[in-house]
């Protein structure tokens, strides 16, 4: 599995995707430097539970990267089929529900790994910045257990919700479709009307949680049997 | 000799509609399979029910003697295929796309990607990327593929389009040299009969989807397909002649000019003289015989 995974970065030209999470990086720092200071004056928005400046950080970094994850689901997978190379795959001695997994397994670690890092960067950025920018970057405590539990957990729940939209584009035979409900899923999670929102509601999430493993089980299932297009 | 593939009544419905019906094709171990049909026969459709890309709707496929099922995987290795148009990552160069190959089907033989690029002709381009590859590049990149891992079987859907006719010779001695000596055996399937008449062993000709004869190259050249072809004015008087004075039955009017005359008794002499003695002018006369064409056009139109 290890090695289907590599050879998905590999053959994707991961090193065109590292580079664009670079890029995204450090527009969405500059973006959330150049806030900081407005949002601390913020006081902490209860919906949100936590301070306007994390907020901003978290919803910055989903939007970017349910996005993101949709994108290279729609270029790893729907797009092996409308470019049928996914033809040239099932022609190898490998199963073919292994071959699908190894490619989920290789845009989750990606992305999950890049979000992590993503946001460890812009929060170290504020605090070697916070005497320059006048901030107290309270929110931010790398001692904390929580803090680390809601970066790793929080981005593996992001990251997982975007396959929600894989199963769309393969129905759809369209990368165009899976990037859009991606969008769809992004504005869903992250919006709110007024004060209304679903952001941190554990119970909505679990269920988009149980949604992307269907849509995961959906895109396997009967993988053997289906005709190519 | 054994079956290296065989289909039992290999039937696919798509849509409530017929592509292939009852399809027994039965191909023998280190032999040249030509299968012929015109465009839409369902050729490819047959193609890639035997490497499992889509599965029967009725019927079977054994491939080794065994059958194939939905997750025969195994029997992959032993096969190599180019389906339709090959398709690569087209960002990478010719040689990675290869050696990504040899990743994926676990076959690690050292020179094996440079030699099999030097066969196709492909070593200059070696280091270029795919997207800068011609048609014709990329075809021959499809059957380096296809062959690189020395398979048992080779399956290849009309492998020399977009070749020039320098590239369709090359690729035609390349499939021999791999039967030959590597004792490969080749399906290949092809609507330019040209193209598999001098290389294959045996013929399939599929039309409407359906298998109208399994036949080897030995018995079409054993068969008495030689004949006058005869080029007149007059072609109503010429029958007329025929018929009547030379009492010939085995005739054909072609068209308004062409009658072809299957009769190995008669000479173009004795035919040319009493033609000219009834008057009718004879534009050209020779004795040909019958290739691969006719007997796949005879195949193909009897059911029209």
């Amino acid at each position: 599995m290890l090695k289907l995974i590599r050879l998905e970065w590999k053959k994707n030209n991961i090193g065109k995707y590292i580079r664009n999470t670079l890029i995204m990086t450090v527009i969405l720092s500059l973006l959330l430097v150049g806030m900081a200071g407005e949002l601390e004056a913020v006081e902490t928005v209860q919906s949100y539970g936590t301070s306007m400046t994390n907020a901003a950080i978290d919803l910055f970094m989903n939007m970017a990267y349910i996005i993101f994850t949709g994108v290279m689901l729609s270029s790893f997978i729907v797009g092996a089929y409308e470019k049928r190379t996914m033809h040239l795959m099932f022609s190898y001695p490998i199963n073919r529900k292994k071959i699908l997994l190894s490619k989920m397994a290789a845009v989750w670690i990606f992305n999950f790994v890049a979000m992590v890092i993503s946001k460890l960067f812009v929060y170290m950025l504020l605090i070697l910045l916070k005497p320059f920018l006048g901030i107290s970057a309270a929110g931010i405590a790398f001692g904390a257990l929580s803090f680390w539990l809601d970066i790793i957990l929080g981005s593996a729940v992001m990251v997982s919700i975007s396959y929600i939209a894989l199963p769309v584009g393969l129905l759809m035979k369209s990368s165009k479709a899976a990037i859009v409900t991606a969008v769809i899923i992004t504005f869903l999670t992250q919006g709110n009307i007024g004060t209304a929102t679903l952001v941190n509601n554990i119970p909505f999430y679990a269920f988009l949680i149980i949604l992307a493993a269907w849509a995961v089980f959906l895109s396997i299932h009967r993988v053997e049997v289906r005709d190519l297009p | 000799m054994s079956n290296i593939i065989q289909t039992y009544q290999l039937t696919k419905t798509i849509d409530g509609k017929e592509i292939v019906k009852d399809v027994n094709l039965h191909v023998k171990k280190g032999e040249i399979y030509g299968f012929l049909g015109p465009n839409g026969a369902g050729k490819t459709t047959v193609m890639k029910m035997i490497t499992n890309l889509w599965k029967p709707t009725a019927g079977t496929v054994a491939l080794f003697g065994e059958e194939l099922t939905p997750t025969s995987y195994e029997v992959l290795k032993r096969m190599g295929s180019v389906i339709e148009f090959p398709c690569f990552y087209d960002h990478m160069s010719g040689k990675e796309n290869l050696q990504l190959h040899c990743e994926y089907m676990g076959y690690y033989m050292p020179d094996s990607v440079d030699k099999t690029l030097a066969m196709l002709g492909l070593s200059e381009a070696a280091k270029k990327s795919v997207k800068k590859y011609s048609l014709g590049m990329k075809q021959r990149l499809g059957i380096a593929r296809a062959i690189l891992c020395r398979p048992e079987l080779l399956v290849l859907d009309e492998p020399t389009n977009g070749l020039d006719p320098a590239g369709m010779k090359q690729i035609r001695d390349l499939l021999q040299m791999l039967c030959t000596e590597y004792g490969m055996t080749i399906l290949i399937s092809s609507h330019i009969l040209s193209e598999v008449e001098s290389i294959a062993d045996t013929i399939g000709v599929i039309h409407h989807g359906m298998m109208r004869k399994e036949i080897s190259m030995k018995e079409i050249s054993e068969m008495n397909t030689e004949y006058i072809a005869l080029d007149v004015e007059d072609i109503k008087k010429a029958a007329y002649v025929l018929a009547e004075q030379m009492n010939l039955n085995n005739f054909k009017v072609f068209d308004a000019h062409n009658i072809r005359i299957y009769d190995d008794k008669i000479t173009t002499m004795e035919l040319s003289k009493v033609l000219t003695e009834n008057e009718v002018d004879i534009c050209a006369i020779g004795r040909k015989s019958e290739r691969l064409e006719d007997y796949f056009l005879k195949l193909t139109e009897e059911t029209v």
